[in-house]
């Protein structure tokens, strides 16, 4: 029977062909990819028929004897097929769509799934946005563009992003973990952002609890690019700019200053005019225009059983701080192999980085050095040992050099990473697949600095060169068996189930040696000097099991479980266990929806737990450091005692989160969004118990699993594309709030007070309360001057006695009532994390012209802006911010003789300086992170040599709108130093000019 | 059957990573020892000793604050306007207890007597040690290194913060205050163990706790108990010391354990680096090993504070301890190769010379080597003075005869009355000018009972000042001391 049904067909067909060939004609065209580039071996085909040709190496093709009715389907393996009715054409151009199959196929842990089978919270950036920036680090693509992910670059070269999912859950590390091809790491460093075909943010417990006690602050899955199927092509990417820091503090000129000193007691006019009363502008001194340069090269090729790309680039940065920079080669070699059922495959990068960074001098960054020097000192002076001019006692102030500082000897990283899987999967029967793979990530950083014998003032010197070493290494090696099973029963029933045995070692090690050499300058080579080495282990073993469900694509299911033990949890408490539900439904494919519009109306929540893990090593057991020295007989003795006490019961943090969201997509997706809301639970937070110090010894480590944290949330992303003939454009908006709240300290702990700043007078800014947010600034309100004695006196009404604070002094409010401004008198003066951030990306092309525009913003934070704190602070003598031209000034009546000053007398009462709400500003931004144009050449005489060739300008933090003063309103932090800007390396503005080749 | 076999070949994969699993999830930190198996052998004892000796290296202590803190509260110094306001507080009493330096002064002292409590309370391990392997001369000696230790640090204290939590072991929930009677109890009880103990100055390593030292504080804590007859026998056994012919020399590195010296916080630059630079605040870790103090009071350099006017003016004239503790302009320095200005910055009259490095170097930095001399014969002699003044059958002529044996190598001649006010106005005089900027004038003069008088005018407030607020950060943690804070903080 079957056998004649089969025959009838072939009867038909031939039947059909035949026809067609009675009225037929020749169609003739190129296909192509997305962005232009030929397509070699593409398929073409009368619908219906037999009738097809495939593409040649410049993507052309002729089919002959197609009929005017007729259909043409066009296919590629990976892009959407396209079908076309021939008409009165005779030419067709085609150009493919980006699959909806791949675009629909979300990365997600172990694995990947369709986009409408997703329950739970996933944002994806793909290649396309990855590389459409210019960025040296790929976490900086992830900014502004998944909702609810906030990416703080730092300015300085080769430095690593600060990312934060939905915000902070513990009062502890907040970093995510990263999965790159199934390899665990603490960031992307060593990855080309061009390597990288898609990055997934695994937002909600259902998504991360398959990572279990490491998934605690959501989890980025990056998948590097494979071959593609098809001949090969080669690519070359190369980008040249600039980029440079445009705004500064206005601080005195040396006329000014002279004065300034003289009022507060320090006659430096003699000094400064024996340097000809010159200003010196230190801040235009560290600040340069650098230079930066990319190349990348990359060879991708397929076949129906194998694929392998190769990439190589190299990047070179010039800081915009003066000897500042980084440069990374990096090299990456993918490939698969099939083999009948069985598929091996190895996907590996290596890359070689150097990193300049700045330096800081005696506890002071480069920029608080710059600002706070006396402007009539030169940079240099060749009468001084090392050739430049410091500070004096007769200067009556020490801030340093910068430049000095920045570029005397040499400080430098270099880095070697190594990162890269091998697997074979083994299909044992249809949809039961054997997965077996193996894991490294390995690096090795070398730092060497070198400070010659150097004497440029009284201040600042040292007779002798000073050399320090520092490594450190890192290995990781993970094994992962799995089995996997995915099958349909009955039509209706889908399946997709996956067991998992994880075993994580890694071990790491740090070295430390530093010297000096008495009698020279050209040996930086450390001989019989002191060195320290330490080493760490960690091992973990997770088992894993996932089981997704659904009912006819419309109810879906996924449960997944994981138990992970580590060697880095006490004994009493060596394993955990995590689990998570959810569940989904696709209401726009019940029948009842089927003329509303609604392309996609997906609803789903997840509940779930995860862990943290990511704290220090061997922190449940007893310490013993010999790290304690004293002299005997005029040499250095070892000492050895106590250091923590042992918590076996220490385990990882735990958190129960909960997501809600609904998709839609209306107009055949054309209109998308997304709203959610996550409400997670934090609890055993590892919090530093504040143990009396009179206990001696084990004060600063008494770490317990004891305090909890509520974090809360919405997120919002809208998208709209549309083509009107060759103008096609697109815009996406994200928006995401994150409100974080202390549910719980230690018993018995109501507040803590802690900060990690190392300045005098910052160290205990910080505070958590509970009931509050998270590590909110504490300190004093301030209420406008003290104009005279009887101001003063009516605020000091139990404190009578008080000689510090005068008039011209702060008033600060008396808010406990007693009488006295005393440190009881603090409150919440500010919460440095915003109230939501956002971005915004539009992109539009016409023609062969495309643009990019990629905004983004913080709103509601507030800084604590540490550099007010110096220019504006007259504690001692400093370069000040030309605000203290109008500072209170004391009559001979002993009251302020202008009224009008905005801020206190110099030298005032030590109180003008506490922590206060006069150093802090409010830190909302709109950043113009991005505006990209291009123009791709077509129909050229280069199209003979090249597929595709497009030149395009860019700028990145072109304009930012904001009210913060200081240089940059995006300040990393993430713990008691958060929102502290102590002046730090801002990001710069750059331009520059690209050019992509394909061949 | 094909499938049964791939089935059991990926159970066996499974159950091969699955078989080392808790084995290998036990791992013992390679960088460091356990302290239950500590305690074996002679080195080890020894290495827990000198840790507990580390806290005198502290920011906290000897390494930056102490000194400010002390001499700025006695008015030794005046400050300049570089002088950093967390030292400043000190000057003009306006500290409270959130300062960083109270805290860490505290801090540092705790820290250093759960150290030699650490092997206090181990002393049976200790002991346990066969005698041929470890004789009970030795034992005792580590033993009375940290009773002696335990005793300095809490004298530290009970001088700051009057009542304090008294530990004799290492404990995990904070204790309350004990009143002062018993904290000096177990100083005593220690210094006594200690000078039957310590070996003596001529065979101890340089550095260490000797017997002598151990009877000069148990003299100098009895008289700060006002038992002068107890605190004269221990002052007696303080002997074979002399006072340096030239009084400078107390104060130099090539002159550091001479024949003036009881006891003293060492220093060397010599492991100086960039890393170890700042050194601890308060728990001794770290190879750094030198006093910040040399750049900080320089008069070239930092020069953070000068001698006060009211100091250089209490020197008489001929008096040639001013020479030796503070540069005046136009000094030479630098082993005699360069001449001071003639004008010091802002136009200070002095600055010190005690603990500098300018008498042999050009130039100071933030890596002194000097040690200080914390107790020396000196000072010795004058609180021995002051004992056969004040107790209760005084003997002034042999009170006269101390003091001026000191007075005689700085030059001056002495006539003092044989009554009681007169032989103690003496010694107020004295012990100001000879241990001008040595961290003992503001003890002295609030257990003379006369600080109220000597610091008006300075901001010091009488029945507060006496004594330092307990830092807010014990105040804050310790539940059994919540409410109990120092009068009037």
């Amino acid at each position: 029977m079957m056998l004649k049904i089969k025959f009838a067909i072939i009867a038909l067909l031939i039947i059909s062909t035949q026809n067609v060939m009675a009225q037929s004609k020749t169609i003739k065209g190129v296909v192509t990819d997305p962005s232009g580039v030929p397509l070699p071996g593409a398929s073409i085909n009368v619908q219906g028929t037999n009738n097809s040709a495939s593409t040649d190496f410049d993507g052309n093709y002729a089919l002959q004897g197609v009929n005017a009715t007729d259909k043409i389907t066009y296919s590629y393996v990976g892009l959407t097929s396209q079908t076309i009715t021939v008409g009165d054409q005779t030419v067709i151009n085609i150009k493919l769509a980006e699959s909806t199959q791949t675009l629909n196929e979300v990365v997600i842990a172990y694995g990947s799934q369709k986009k409408d089978k997703v329950t739970g919270a996933i944002s994806t950036v793909n290649s396309k946005d990855i590389v459409a920036v210019p960025i040296t680090n790929a976490e900086s693509a992830l900014q502004g563009r998944a909702a609810g992910v906030t990416v703080i670059a730092g300015g300085s070269p080769g430095s690593n992003p600060t990312v934060l999912i939905r915000g902070l859950g513990t009062l502890n590390n907040n970093a995510p973990l990263y999965v790159i091809d199934g390899v665990t790491a603490s960031n992307l460093s060593g990855l080309s952002p061009n390597d990288i075909e898609s990055m997934s943010v695994l937002k909600d417990a259902s998504t991360t609890a398959l990572y279990g006690s490491q998934a605690f602050n959501g989890v980025i899955v990056v998948t590097t690019k494979k071959g593609k199927k098809g001949a090969g092509q080669l690519n070359f990417n190369t980008y040249t700019g600039f980029q440079t820091i445009t705004k500064r503090y206005d601080v005195l000129n040396t006329e000014q200053y002279v004065k300034f000193a003289s009022e507060l007691g320090v006659d430096i006019a003699a000094r400064a005019a024996s340097f000809g009363n010159q200003t010196v502008d230190y801040q235009d001194e560290i600040f340069q225009t650098g230079l930066m340069q990319d190349y990348n090269l990359s060879f991708s090729n397929g076949t129906e059983t194998s694929s392998s790309r190769y990439s190589a680039e190299i990047l070179k940065q010039d800081g915009a701080v003066i000897n500042t920079g980084f440069e990374r080669y990096s090299f990456r070699a993918n490939n698969s192999q099939k083999i009948g059922k069985l598929e091996l495959g190895s996907n590996i990068g290596v890359s070689f980085s150097k990193r300049n960074a700045e330096r800081t001098g005696t506890g002071r960054t480069l920029l608080e050095h710059a600002i706070k020097a006396a402007p009539y000192l030169p940079i240099y002076n060749a009468d001084n040992l090392g050739g430049y001019q410091g500070p004096s006692a007769i200067d009556g102030q020490d801030a340093e050099n910068p430049v000095r500082i920045q570029n005397l000897g040499y400080a430098y990283d270099k880095t070697i990473s190594i990162l890269g899987n091998i697997y074979a999967e083994y299909e044992i029967i249809k949809g039961l697949k054997f997965r077996s793979q193996v894991s490294l990530d390995y690096s090795n950083l070398e730092g060497r600095s070198f400070v010659p014998s150097f004497r440029d003032g009284s201040y600042t010197g040292q007779s002798f060169a000073t050399i320090n070493r520092n490594g450190a290494n890192n290995q990781t090696i993970v094994f992962d068996n799995s089995l996997s099973y995915k099958t349909t029963i009955a039509n209706k029933h889908n399946i997709d189930a996956i067991l998992l045995i994880e075993k994580n070692e890694n071990q790491r090690g740090t070295s430390v040696a530093s010297g000096t050499n008495n009698i020279t300058n050209d040996v930086d080579q450390l001989n019989n000097s002191p060195s320290t080495t330490l080493s760490y282990k960690t091992n973990k073993l997770g088992y894993v099991a996932r089981i997704n469900y659904d009912y006819d694509d419309k109810y879906l299911l996924a449960v997944s479980g994981r138990r992970d033990g580590s060697s880095r949890f006490g004994p009493n408490n060596r394993w955990g266990n995590f689990y998570s539900v959810a569940v989904g439904w696709n209401i726009s494919k019940e029948a009842f929806m089927s003329d509303t519009g609604f392309s996609t109306l997906k609803l789903r929540g997840s509940i779930g737990t995860t862990g943290n893990d990511n704290f220090a090593d061997y922190q449940y057991s007893a310490s013993l450091p010999s790290n304690y020295y004293y002299v005997v007989n005029g040499v250095s003795v070892v000492g050895t005692s106590l250091g923590r006490a042992a918590n076996p019961d220490l385990k990882w943090e735990s958190k129960l989160g909960r997501n809600i969201g609904l998709d839609f997509g209306l107009f055949d997706d054309k209109f998308t969004g997304t709203i959610e809301y996550f409400n997670n639970t934090a609890k055993d937070i590892l919090f530093n118990v504040p143990v009396p110090t009179s206990l001696g010894i084990l004060n600063d480590n008494r770490y317990e699993n004891i305090a909890a944290v509520n974090t809360s949330g919405w997120e919002l992303s809208l998208g709209y594309n549309d083509r009107k003939g060759e103008f096609t454009w697109s815009a996406n908006l994200n928006f995401g709030t994150s409100k974080n709240e202390v549910v719980a300290l230690a018993p018995g702990v109501t507040s803590v007070i802690a900060g990690v700043v190392p300045r005098a007078g910052l160290a205990q800014m910080s505070r958590l309360t509970v009931g509050d947010p998270l590590f909110y600034m504490y300190g004093l309100v301030t209420d406008g001057i003290y104009q005279n004695q009887a101001e003063v006196n009516a605020v000091f009404t139990k404190n009578p006695g008080q000689t510090a604070v005068k008039p011209g002094d702060i008033r600060f409010k008396d808010l406990n009532g007693d009488g006295d401004i005393t440190s009881d008198d603090r409150t919440n003066i500010g919460n440095q994390f915003p109230d939501f951030t956002y971005g915004l990306n539009l992109s539009a092309a016409y023609k062969n012209f495309d643009f990019n525009c990629f905004i983004s913003g913080s709103k509601g934070s507030k800084i604590f802006n540490a550099s007010i704190f110096d220019l504006q602070g007259m504690t001692r003598l400093f370069n000040s911010s030309t605000a203290v031209l109008d500072r209170a000034v004391i009559g001979s009546n002993g009251a302020v003789s202008n009224p009008d000053a905005t801020l206190p007398r110099a030298l005032g009462a030590p109180q003008n300086t506490a922590v206060s709400d006069r150093y802090v500003e409010d830190g909302s931004f709109t950043r113009l992170k991005n505006i990209t144009l291009g123009y791709t050449f077509k129909g050229t005489a280069l199209d003979k040599y090249v597929s595709k060739l497009r030149l395009y300008a860019s700028a990145q933090n072109l304009v930012t709108w904001t009210k913060y003063s200081g240089l940059d309103p995006e300040i990393a932090g993430t713990g008691f130093d958060a929102g502290i800007d102590l002046g730090r390396y801002p990001q710069p503005k750059s331009v520059i000019l690209g050019l992509e080749v394909s061949f | 059957m094909k499938k049964i076999l791939y089935i059991s070949i990926v159970i066996a994969g499974i159950i091969s990573i699955n078989s080392c699993d808790t084995r290998d999830l036990d791992l013992t930190n390679p960088n460091e020892l356990a302290p239950d198996t500590y305690f074996t052998n002679e080195l080890q004892i020894q290495s827990a000793v000198n840790a507990a000796y580390s806290n005198l290296q502290t920011q906290g202590l000897y390494v930056r604050h102490s000194f400010f803190s002390l001499d700025n509260m006695a008015q030794d110094n005046e400050g300049n306007s570089q002088l950093e306001q967390n030292k400043r507080l000190f000057l003009n009493f306006t500290f409270d207890s959130s300062s960083d330096i109270i805290e860490t002064y505290w801090g540092s002292c705790y820290s250093g007597i759960a150290k030699a409590n650490f092997i206090i309370q181990n002393q049976d391990k200790i002991n346990a040690i066969l005698e041929s392997q470890l004789s009970q001369v030795r034992k005792n000696k580590f033993i009375a290194e940290a009773r002696f230790l335990r005793a300095y640090y809490y004298f530290l204290l009970v001088c700051r913060f009057g009542d304090i939590p008294l530990y004799d072991k290492t404990e995990s929930v904070g204790k309350g205050r004990s009143p002062k009677a018993d904290v000096y109890k177990l100083i005593e009880e220690d210094l006594d163990f200690a000078s039957k103990n310590l070996l003596g100055k001529s065979t101890e390593d340089k550095g260490r706790a000797t017997k002598e030292a151990a009877f000069a504080y148990l003299g100098k804590v009895l008289l700060y108990e006002k038992k002068y007859d107890e605190a004269l026998v221990a002052f007696n056994n303080v002997t074979g010391f002399t006072l340096e012919p030239n009084y400078f020399d107390n104060f130099t590195e090539e002159n550091e354990h001479g024949v003036e010296s009881i006891f003293e916080i060492e220093f060397t630059a010599a492991y100086t680096t960039d890393a170890s630079r700042w050194g601890a605040a308060t728990s001794g870790e770290g190879l750094a090993e030198h006093t910040f103090r040399g750049q900080e009071y320089g008069v070239l350099d930092w020069f953070n504070v000068y001698p006060s006017t009211q100091l250089l003016n209490s020197f008489e004239a001929g008096d040639k301890r001013y020479a030796g503790s503070f540069y005046s302009p136009g000094d030479s320095y630098s082993n005699g190769t360069k001449t001071m200005p003639a004008a010091f910055s802002n136009n200070r009259a002095a600055g010190w010379k005690k603990y500098q490095n300018y008498y042999h170097r050009d130039q100071e930095n933030t890596d002194s080597g000097i040690n200080f001399k914390v107790m020396r014969y000196a000072d010795v002699l004058l609180m021995k003075a002051e004992c056969l003044a004040l107790k209760s059958a005084p003997d002034f002529p042999a009170a006269i005869a101390l003091i001026t044996e000191v007075r005689s190598r700085a030059g001056l001649t002495t006539t003092i009355a044989a009554n009681k006010t007169a032989v103690f106005n003496a010694i107020v005089h004295e012990r100001k000018v000879e241990l001008a900027g040595e961290q003992v004038r503001f003890d002295d003069i609030i257990r003379w009972g006369i600080a109220s008088t000597e610091l008006a005018g300075t901001g010091f407030t009488a029945g507060k000042n006496e004594l330092w607020p307990i830092p807010d950060r014990e105040a804050s943690s310790n539940s059994n001391i919540v409410g109990q804070q120092n009068p009037n903080y």
